[in-house]
């Protein structure tokens, strides 16, 4: 729907009623309006062979993180080690809302489709960054968000791009028009639940999480029909036994204080525990396509700080699970952090490569970045752990319990790793993290839950008179040793890409985006973005240059300068 | 003493209305109930008082939801919601929502102040919720602007308990020294 002689505005308001009209005529949208694209069709349509080959693409960007294996390495090396000097902007396009930014560019044969806070969701032409159609979800009166209206982006499948909102909806788009095919509830927002994650796409379903970790909710992973939106399955990530074997430590064998005992006891009455035990899913799954598993990270348990009215290990909170894609039933699951009561919880997505074992023999493995600066490597076949890398970050007085006073322990609750994906480079062995350094207290209070609102069970509180800092880390996975490390002037959140020009590529909350040598840290290139680089980049080829793309919007979670700019980059002529 | 009269006449005013609401039809009868303590023109008659016009929708929700379960107490509230089912409360919520924030001439803080603010934003992250410029959202209040006492007494009744149907800002409120609160509101008010 191009409509390039129209005012911005008028656009808009005619964008925003053929939008409204859509809502109203879901059921006879689901004609195919265009034949489905085959290999010799326009590509514009989505196979399952193409989101199979995603990792093999070095034109498309297909996945939130790359591929189904979400290794974030893109195999294009036109822009490379010996060239990236040269880089400069080939499009700055800007959205109509300066809000954080943390949407990853998806981009099909030329075409991208990115999204802003507040659920907009933009298509550009990938070459120029002319607005091709631009829709808007109008949300509910309620909506219930721990930290910003952010979105991660669309997942893409068939002729339809797939948006989940901070009202707990998910929207069917057609790709070509922006026009709504379909919407359907995922959870009650009033109840705690919202969408930030982009969802995945895979053979005929659209896998989405939850977030409300914050809030009180029971956390699920649900698979949707991509043709209609039902609901064809629902692992809840709080089961009802979710006690577990009451352990004393950590994953990485560090006692964790707990009261067992007093837990022991009072774990007779928490018989109701699980419908608000959390558990947020809000990061894309990994998806291994030979066995047809799915693994993702589980967050927090509810209330985050205040483990009183919460006994046992809280299962399957701060955990990796896996289920099967077909069934969505319960296949294993490996929990970090037993007990949380500090919220150093597993964020930022899986990751899938072979990795070396103890043993010596190259295993599939699956790889998690924590908030406690450790990325750990464990078997897909039974999620076990393989091993932890060094810390990537301060760690103090782990684990201190949370005190009415406020107890100081590194680190902070942001990470470590947030939400940021990792990236690899499969032929170095590498992956790559970005960190925060941010000491705070932790400070515990009891109250119920307060319905629909921010329940912490406590606070944790940044100490203004300390610095902060953030990193970029090179861990070797098949090790845990890191090969190198970039310091920061601020803590880092929003993502990272790897490439084949031996490159990876990432923003900082000052507005630098930068690209550094995968095998050593260099610092080759850098922009000043003029707003906060706090989004994963993207990669991808038209007309036979390659650019980058990411997002410069700020943060709202660390307070970084907004902007409201998709930036592309290229290698001049 | 003069103060604590206008509170008294402010008080008395409203409980008159209060008790003069009866069964009102449409949500523009419903709100002429709010309007003898927030204002008719959208300026509360009294400076503890919160302004609501303009205010979110799902905010004002959730309080009156709140107001009529009794996790937030205020005799005035309690007696105001009695009677309204979740739909007036949503629709009452939309049709304040949509009014006009008002412009209450708060002058802007000094830059002492907004220092301290600013340190408190570091520290709690106000804005990791209220977002940029403290304007809310849906379910969470916009604060800038908003009348100055509402603000210092509401954070110091979320610090001592007074209010407690937001667990999450008695616990952010108890993380921030008592002295940082005024320096706060002025911030606030004036932003």
């Amino acid at each position: 729907m191009l409509m390039p002689d129209m005012p911005v505005l008028r656009r808009l308001a005619v964008m925003a009623s053929v939008a409204a009209a859509g809502l109203f005529n879901i059921g006879s949208a689901l004609a195919d309006e265009t034949k489905p694209a085959t290999l010799y069709g326009d590509m514009s349509s989505v196979t399952q062979d193409m989101l199979d080959r995603a990792g093999q693409n070095g034109n498309d960007f297909l996945l939130t993180n790359g591929n189904y294996s979400q290794q974030r390495f893109y195999p294009n090396a036109q822009i490379n080690r010996g060239n990236v000097a040269r880089l400069r902007p080939a499009w700055i396009f800007q959205t109509d809302l300066m809000e954080s930014m943390e949407t990853s560019p998806i981009i099909v044969n030329g075409i991208m489709y990115v999204t802003t806070s507040f659920d907009h969701v933009y298509a550009l032409d990938a070459r120029t960054g002319e607005e091709l159609w631009h829709y808007q979800q109008k949300l509910g009166p309620i909506t219930t968000y721990c930290c910003g209206p952010n979105n991660r982006g669309v997942a893409v499948y068939g002729d339809a791009v797939y948006l989940a909102t901070l009202d707990s909806k998910l929207v069917a788009l057609d790709a070509k028009t922006g026009k709504v095919k379909w919407s359907s509830d995922i959870a009650d927002p009033e109840a705690g639940y919202s969408e930030t994650m982009a969802p995945t796409a895979v053979d005929g379903k659209i896998l989405v999480g939850t977030n409300g970790g914050e809030y009180g909710i029971r956390g699920f992973v649900k698979a949707f029909d991509a043709k209609d939106g039902h609901v064809i399955w629902t692992f809840y990530t709080i089961p009802e036994k979710n006690l577990g074997v009451w352990a004393e430590k950590d994953a990485t064998g560090r006692d964790l204080h707990r009261d067992i005992a007093t837990e022991k006891a009072n774990a007779p009455q928490a018989t109701e525990l699980y419908k608000r035990l959390g558990g947020g899913v809000w990061q894309n799954p990994s998806v291994d396509l030979a066995t047809r598993r799915v693994y993702f990270s589980v967050g927090n348990p509810s209330p985050d700080l205040d483990g009183a009215a919460r006994p046992g290990d809280n299962l399957y909170t701060d955990s990796l699970v896996s289920v099967d894609l077909d069934t969505g039933k319960y296949i294993c699951h490996f929990q970090y952090v037993p007990h949380d009561v500090w919220d150093l919880d597993a964020v930022s997505p899986t990751v899938l490569v072979d990795a070396m074992d103890n043993d010596g023999k190259v295993v599939p493995a699956v790889m998690e970045g924590g908030k406690t600066g450790h990325v750990y490597v464990n078997r897909r076949s039974d999620c076990g752990l393989i091993r932890f890398s060094e810390a990537m970050v301060p760690q103090e007085n782990m684990w201190t319990l949370p005190t009415a006073a406020g107890a100081r322990m590194l680190p902070g609750a942001n990470g470590g790793v947030e939400w940021s994906p990792m990236a690899t480079d499969p032929s170095l062995g590498l992956v790559y993290a970005i960190n925060l350094h941010q000491p705070m207290t932790y400070t515990v209070t009891s109250a119920p839950y307060p319905n629909g609102k921010l329940w912490l069970g406590g606070a944790f509180a940044v100490i203004p008179t300390e610095a902060q800092w953030g990193n970029i880390t090179a861990v070797d996975y098949n090790t845990g040793k890191i090969r190198w490390q970039v310091k920061t002037p601020e803590p880092m959140i929003g993502g990272i890409l790897a490439t084949a020009g031996g490159l990876v590529f990432t923003g900082e909350g000052n507005g630098r985006f930068a690209a550094y040598d995968s095998a050593n840290g260099s610092r080759l290139w850098q922009f000043q973005a003029g707003a906060g680089v706090n989004a994963p980049p993207s990669s991808y080829n038209v007309d036979g240059k390659q650019y980058i793309a990411v997002a410069a919007g700020g943060n709202v979670q660390l307070n970084y300068k907004r902007g409201n700019a998709i930036i592309a980059f290229t290698l001049p002529e | 003493m003069r103060r604590k009269c206008s509170i008294l006449s402010g008080t008395l005013l409203c409980l008159a209305a209060v008790a003069a609401s009866a069964q009102p039809q449409t949500v523009e009868q419903k709100a002429e109930v709010c309007a003898a303590c927030h204002g008719a023109k959208g300026i509360p008659v009294d400076k503890t008082y919160p302004v609501i016009w303009g205010q979110h929708q799902g905010y004002l929700y959730l309080e009156l939801r709140d107001f009529k379960s009794g996790a937030r107490k205020n005799d005035l509230m309690t007696a105001v919601v009695a009677d309204l089912s979740r739909d007036d409360m949503m629709a009452l919520a939309a049709y304040f929502a949509k009014k006009t924030w008002p412009d209450l001439r708060q002058k802007s803080a000094p830059d002492a102040e907004a220092a301290v603010a600013n340190r408190v934003n570091v520290s709690i992250g106000c804005t990791g919720c209220h977002l940029g410029q403290y304007q809310g959202d849906a379910t969470v209040p916009r604060l800038a602007g908003q009348q100055h006492d509402y603000l210092l007494k509401s954070m110091r009744d979320f610090r001592s308990r007074a209010r407690a149907n937001n667990p999450g800002m008695t616990d952010l409120m108890k993380a921030t020294a008592e002295a940082d609160l005024a320096p706060e509101a002025d911030f606030l008010a004036g932003h």
